[in-house]
């Protein structure tokens, strides 16, 4: 009995996938500044370059879902309560579960790297075509209109300083070397913040080994206790604060896969002119083994047919053969948002974990808002003028909330007025309608810029943490606005070392001014 | 029949290409892995590489080399969880179930992580505590849901004869996996034939075989398991020509007796007893060597190839002192029943169906032990339930 018979005996013990194609990095999407052949939507999906920049994993299922709806003005009167908030919540639940039926992309590569990109369920049809990747193409739809298409290899359009956002979550597989066995120590248990904590010695910097954190630099696990003991922010003999950021770009010279698509808005939907939004979203899947085994190279119909109408029936059986890994909508929704972080999973359907959104951003807000109040900024987050951070996690909803009220529903401001293009009443977004669900909202009346979408030179890192700011102070005689924190003379004013915006302010290569606007790879 | 453990056009296999990437992968790690001052991640990598190339080759002397460099790993980068996760790991393999206990107690926050309640379980069910076995499995999945702790699950299902329950949970570990791990996927094939070898169901078996040699090419194992299919359809020479393949690339004595027995069968004595030596030979150095993991198969083969129950006996017992499950008390009542102590027998055989174990061969071998004390009704009955489990139960067929 099981002498040599249990699973992993025979088996690998601890994963064998290091890095996978499956890992979704970033979800562009933008009204196309390009204004021949009419409105036109931008969307990139971008992911690991894995096996290499160019060539593609032909295990994979790549889908990228789009649905066109009008945009909807909001109530004079907005109710702010908790029972208003799930409401909100089930409306969603209802939409997403409900009539509405996304159109979406499907990207397949076969051996030879040719692309199989098929359309579905859009207002003119289904039509499925084979394209050679890492090339400009204009796909022609059976209705007429041109869509341009690059499925390949691009530079990393993503521009941040990850390391600092580690450190700032207290995470350490970015930091030490941790056992596959320890799976808990991950976020470990001390406050997060944006200023470094007297005596956190587990993440503070090193002076000594600058380069800790970055490029793999890791350290062996200290045996314990991995937890922080004390009560106060670390300063410095002349009384500055140490930021967990340094504003490096950890992105810099790194490749990724991408498809890109530059989409016309009447082949989106039916009426362009009421539907202003284009919500989208990007998902990985992967074969299934039992499908592996099955599967045959492309049928040569595919190829000697490049552009045939679909059967929806045959469609979802083949997306049956696929495992679900990662999805992507919104700029840090899984990485900060989510509190179960094993969770990759979670597209616009992540309403269903609406509860656990407003536990986490409370638990977020009890790390960043005391930072913020530290540095003399106003926060949104109620933390009991709190002098430190603090590590407090929540098991009920309406504890959390109350904390939360306002970092959820105050909206975001922009920096000026050039966002807004035509100068329409467009409400400004606010977190709760941003984050959930889970997807890239792209206003077609306006320049698309984060959070009315996301444009490549958008710093939403950066951005991402502007919603913990108390969207009503003012800063130098300005409201304060979602480019505050890239400000450098905020920084040149604050009483904190070093004197950088937390996250560098452009990409490390210029984006093209013509589609497919990502860079080259390196 | 072609060979299954190669390609046709000559291509390298399945099984080829991760050995070949596996000892890529150690030569990259050997110059940097043990040296101090060490890096516990290389460490870790290069023990866990060398532990993965020994399993895939499934050779047991490479798993002792394994040993010395996780014990050399362990004393170098001090009490790293995974790394007493892999010796745990080795000790369970050898049968060293104590040892296995103290390791997942070594490793900091291992007996409670998702992986050590896993092993935990296994130690459960190794020692006889099915229903903790089974409620470890269950908690585990529900709070961790992977396809190989889906798949220990079904192994003990199957084991207490929920076959249906056991084939739910092999399809669900199947839906787990992706392209990404075709062996394992094999390997759960593999289990799902068994599971229809066990009951008789030779054409449904050899159709998983199939499965898992088109999903994971040039693999030994899947040789050995279609090897023992073939022997229990009466396709002697075909198993016996395959068992030759299988131990030119693995020379193990179980799998030496296994062709001494099907040569047996045949009818071909002087052509068995040199497998049958062998076998017997390599049993006893590896006990020599204070191995246990042998103990099992050594009884087995003194009960059914010697029928020296004494010499059985004796080995029984030494199993059973270490893992006391329906396995081990089975063995030890075949062995009484060969060396003719039938009462003993027959309450050693009583202690092992009393767990609810449902296999065919038990109760055959139960059969024949209340026949022999006279217990004609209890024999009938065994013979019964055999027949009800595997029509086809008194085939070849190896012991696993």
């Amino acid at each position: 009995m099981a002498d040599h018979n249990d699973p992993n005996a025979v088996n690998s013990i601890f994963s064998d996938i290091d890095v996978s194609a499956a890992d979704l990095y970033d979800l562009f999407g933008f009204p196309s500044d390009d204004p021949a052949g009419g409105e036109k939507v931008v969307i990139a999906l971008t992911f690991a370059s894995v096996p290499a920049a160019g060539v593609f994993d032909t295990d994979m299922l790549y889908r990228i879902q789009i649905s066109a709806e009008p945009r909807v003005a909001r109530p004079a009167k907005d109710d702010h309560s908790l029972k208003a908030l799930l409401r909100y919540f089930e409306t969603l639940k209802d939409k997403y579960l409900g009539p509405l039926q996304a159109s979406e992309i499907r990207v397949t590569v076969d051996q030879s790297n040719r692309a199989t990109v098929k359309f579905i369920n859009f207002p003119g049809g289904s039509f499925s075509t084979v394209v050679e990747t890492n090339r400009v193409l204009t796909i022609d739809s059976p209705d007429g209109q041109a869509i341009k298409a690059f499925i390949g290899g691009r530079d990393d359009a993503f521009f941040n300083d990850l390391t600092g956002f580690f450190r700032s979550i207290n995470y350490a597989p970015q930091f030490y070397h941790v056992p596959h066995t320890m799976a808990g120590a991950r976020e470990l248990p001390i406050p997060k913040t944006l200023l470094e904590l007297e005596g956190n010695d587990l993440f503070n910097f090193d002076p000594n080994d600058p380069e800790w954190g970055y490029h793999g630099v890791k350290r062996a696990l200290p045996p314990g206790p991995l937890a922080w003991n004390g009560d106060k922010f670390r300063k410095d003999a002349q009384g500055n604060f140490r930021f967990v950021y340094d504003g490096r770009d950890c992105q810099a010279g790194k490749n990724v896969n991408a498809i890109i698509l530059e989409i016309p808005l009447a082949f989106i939907t039916r009426s362009p002119e009421q539907d202003r939004v284009v919500n989208t979203w990007g998902e990985s899947w992967v074969l299934k083994a039992a499908n592996k085994v099955e599967t045959i190279p492309d049928h040569p119909f595919w190829l000697e047919h490049p552009l045939v109408l679909l059967d929806a029936f045959t469609l979802d059986a083949e997306l049956k053969r696929y495992k679900l890994v990662d999805t992507d909508g919104q700029p840090f929704a899984d990485a900060a948002l989510s509190e179960r972080e094993d969770n990759r999973q979670l597209g616009a359907n992540n309403f269903w974990l609406a509860p656990h959104f407003i536990k986490r951003l409370a638990h977020l807000g009890w790390g960043f808002g005391p930072s913020i109040s530290a540095l003399g900024l106003a926060t949104s987050f109620d933390h009991d003028d709190s002098p430190v951070s603090v590590h407090k996690t929540y098991s009920l909803v309406t504890e959390a909330f109350p904390r939360v009220r306002k970092t959820l529903f105050q909206e975001l401001n922009m920096p000026d007025d050039s966002w807004n293009k035509k100068g329409l009443q467009i409400p400004l977004r606010r977190p709760v309608e941003i984050f959930i669900p889970n997807v890239c909202a792209i206003d077609l009346d306006t320049t698309g810029t984060w959070p009315f979408g996301r444009r490549l030179e958008d710093q939403v890192a950066t951005r991402f943490l502007s919603m913990f700011l108390d969207m009503e102070a003012e800063f130098n005689g300005r409201k304060y606005h979602i480019e505050l924190l890239n400000d450098q003379s905020l920084w040149d004013q604050a009483p904190i070392e070093p004197k950088t915006p937390p996250n560098p302010l452009k990409n490390d290569k210029e984006f093209l001014a013509h589609f497919p606007y990502l860079a080259d790879p390196w | 029949m072609g060979s299954p453990m190669r390609s046709k056009m000559n291509n390298p296999t399945d099984f080829e290409i991760e050995l070949e990437r596996i000892d890529q992968d150690l030569a990259e790690l050997k110059g940097r892995a043990l040296t101090i001052p060490t890096d516990g991640e290389t460490a870790t990598r290069f023990v866990y590489r060398l532990y993965q190339r020994a399993s895939l080759t499934g050779d047991f002397a490479e798993l002792a080399v394994v040993e010395t460099a996780i014990n050399s790993a362990i004393r170098q980068t001090g009490h790293a969880a995974d790394l007493y996760f892999l010796k745990a790991h080795l000790d369970f393999k050898f049968h060293r179930l104590a040892r296995v206990r103290h390791d997942l107690e070594m490793g900091p926050g291992l007996r409670d992580s998702f992986q050590g309640r896993a092993l935990a379980a296994d130690l459960d069910f190794q020692e006889g505590r099915y229903e903790e076995a089974r409620k470890g499995y269950e908690g585990v999945i529900r709070d961790d849901p992977t396809w190989d702790d889906l798949a220990r699950l079904a192994y003990l299902k199957a084991k207490m004869g929920d076959e249906a329950g056991a084939e739910q949970l092999y399809l669900e570990a199947e839906d787990e996996l992706t392209a990404k791990q075709m062996r394992h996927y094999a390997w759960v094939e593999l289990q799902r034939g068994v599971l229809d070898l066990t009951h008789g169901r030779y054409e449904d078996a050899w159709a998983h075989y199939q499965q898992a040699d088109r999903a994971y090419s040039g693999y030994w194992l899947v040789a050995e398991h279609k090897a023992e299919l073939l022997g229990a359809q009466g396709k002697f020479d075909e198993a016996a020509a395959l068992y030759q393949q299988v131990m030119a690339r693995v020379p193990r004595p179980e799998f030496q007796q296994a062709l001494g027995e099907l040569y047996g069968l045949m009818g071909e004595r002087e052509r068995a007893e040199p497998w049958h030596e062998q076998a017997l030979a390599a049993y006893l150095e590896s006990a020599g060597r204070g191995e246990v993991h042998y103990y099992h198969h050594l009884a087995d083969f003194y009960s059914d190839v010697r029928e020296d129950g004494r010499e059985a006996v004796k080995w029984a017992r030494k199993d059973l002192e270490l893992r006391k499950n329906f396995s081990t008390q089975a063995a030890l009542a075949w062995a009484l029943y060969r060396d003719g102590q039938f009462a003993a027998a027959r309450d050693a055989m009583n202690q092992a169906l009393s767990s609810g174990v449902r296999d065919a061969h038990l109760f055959y071998q139960a059969a024949l032990i209340h026949q022999s004390v006279g217990e004609a009704d209890e024999s009938r009955q065994y013979l019964q339930i055999a027949a009800e489990i595997n029509p086809r139960y008194q085939n070849f067929h190896v012991h696993r």
